[in-house]
């Protein structure tokens, strides 16, 4: 398979779902550092640059690693003076030295999970990501089906998007989205 | 002084070029106006290549399609129905069709279930390479790598056939798997008929039906006649992501997890190797079943990174 491609599955399978531990790591440990998000985006634009991904063994402890080094750059730039690298090293060697942790995402369990957020989807928004990412129809046709617009099948698949991976990483999504809180557990707990 | 755009913008933004790049994604236009939005932010390629694998993630979803949670499901007939409505309207705008080669890849581990447009399904297994073709005369596919299982659409003038490496199969309407192997390839046939031979070849091409299989010879001068299967569902278990053991060695039970997972099953000896064991297992859990089979056997397992040894719990 093309390179960029399997970095791309690499990716969904064995960093997203560790982000959430990763956003918690920062908060607590980089106070300083500015945005959390400047950080995980500026991480990403790392982590899809590799054009190998072989070589890594432990997904989870690279994320981190490589979350580090942004943060500390970020520090340096902004010239923060940092008291807090001690305790910092030693929660990162803690929340790393956890072994279940890099398992988490395999097996069914992680297959099911992603089915259970499809299914805590709002209804014409779950169906429109069923038809397109389960029954692999594209666009034209599941406008044509739902009698609607090809824009509001655009919508609602954006809108789903951002409503799984709100989830997968344990982020409040935007309130504008309105959709129904998913838990981390899959299930759903509506919002009324 | 211009804001700086918020992070939750910018992930907002990329969750649509996402959308977006799954149906333009070849349209040159498209593909330039995503690379100037891209490069005006380092923050913006760090979201979208998030973004991008959360919606590459999903299709993880499809992997046990028949049994999909939740609510409303269609039914493969409806799903064909729909997409021979599409294509007949695509005719009707007289729309020259492009001759598309969709090519599809699994990495180690994973299956992928793939629709085609003609109503056919694919069902492609672990670390393969498959590439469909439809032409109006001949839907050809190309197995380059690896197995895959076809549930084939009826379409008496268009036959469908796999080429795998110089081994042809050939099917009407009905459901078979084929999976390259050293110095030939196997044949597995769930439903109907379909005809198997070996290009330059002179030998007439052997009817394989329906719970028979073959091996194919690469070296056409080789004739092995199929033989029935009792057991082809066992086989093609993986397409639920299970791999089904009924009195097979523990050597081939190793071999069957080593073409799913990183962490490879070693039988360190040869007593336990060839004990036979039967069990149901997920192809992604070799630890579950090293640990059965040491419980079974008095076996002990002995872990490390890259692999899992199973040998003789010593004294026993």
């Amino acid at each position: 398979m093309e390179g960029r491609a399997r970095v791309t599955i690499w990716l969904g399978r064995h960093i997203l779902p560790h982000e959430a531990d990763l956003r918690a790591w920062l908060k607590q440990s980089f106070a300083n550092a500015g945005d959390v998000d400047d950080i995980i985006q500026e991480t990403y634009c790392r982590l899809a640059a590799l054009t190998q991904i072989d070589h890594i063994e432990h997904p989870r402890s690279y994320f981190f690693q490589a979350a580090r080094s942004v943060a500390l750059e970020q520090l340096r730039r902004a010239r923060v003076v940092r008291i807090e690298t001690v305790s910092e090293m030693e929660s990162l060697n803690l929340i790393l030295d956890d072994p279940s942790a890099e398992r988490v995402v395999s097996g069914r369990r992680e297959l099911e999970r992603v089915r259970g957020l499809i299914a805590a989807l709002p209804d014409r928004c779950r169906r429109i990501i069923e038809m397109r990412k389960i029954e692999g129809l594209p666009q034209r046709e599941i406008a044509r089906r739902l009698g609607v617009t090809e824009n509001i099948v655009e919508n609602e698949s954006v809108r789903g998007l951002r409503a799984i991976l709100a989830a997968i990483t344990e982020q409040d999504a935007p309130a504008r989205a309105k959709r129904p809180r998913v838990s981390s557990d899959g299930r759903s707990r509506k919002r009324r | 002084m211009v804001d700086r755009e918020s992070a939750a913008d910018i992930d907002a933004a990329a969750a649509r070029w996402v959308v977006r790049a799954d149906r333009d994604g070849d349209d040159p236009g498209f593909q330039a106006e995503l690379e100037a939005w891209l490069a005006a932010d380092r923050r913006r390629s760090g979201a979208y290549a998030r973004a991008q694998a959360g919606w590459k993630h999903l299709d993880r979803s499809s992997v046990l399609a028949p049994t999909v949670s939740g609510g409303s499901r269609l039914r493969r007939r409806s799903i064909i129905a729909g997409l021979g409505a599409m294509a007949a309207g695509v005719t009707a705008a007289v729309v020259v069709p492009r001759l598309l080669v969709r090519r599809y890849g699994t990495t180690l581990g994973e299956i992928r279930r793939v629709p085609m447009a003609d109503g056919s399904v694919a069902a492609i297994n672990t670390d393969s390479e498959v590439e469909v073709s439809l032409r109006p005369r001949l839907r050809a596919v190309r197995l380059a790598r690896g197995e895959a299982w076809f549930e084939v659409a009826k379409d008496p003038v268009r036959p469908f056939v796999v080429e795998s490496g110089p081994v042809r199969v050939r099917a009407v309407g009905t459901a078979f798997s084929v999976r390259r192997r050293e110095g030939g390839s196997d044949v597995l046939v769930t439903e109907g008929v379909v005809e198997v031979w070996t290009r330059d070849g002179g030998a007439p091409p052997r009817r394989v039906s329906a719970g028979e299989r073959v091996f194919a010879e690469n070296d056409a001068g080789v004739l092995t006649p199929p033989k029935a299967d009792a057991d082809l569902g066992r086989q093609l278990a993986w397409r639920d992501g299970q791999i089904v053991l009924d009195g097979q060695t523990l050597a081939e039970a190793a071999a069957e997890f080593n073409r799913y997972n990183d962490r490879k099953i070693e039988v360190a000896d040869a007593r336990l190797a060839d004990k036979r064991f039967v069990g149901w297992f997920r192809i992604n859990d070799p630890e579950g079943f090293a640990q059965a089979a040491a419980s079974t056997f008095h076996g002990q397992i002995t872990q490390r990174e890259d692999a899992i040894i199973l040998r003789t719990a010593s004294g026993s």
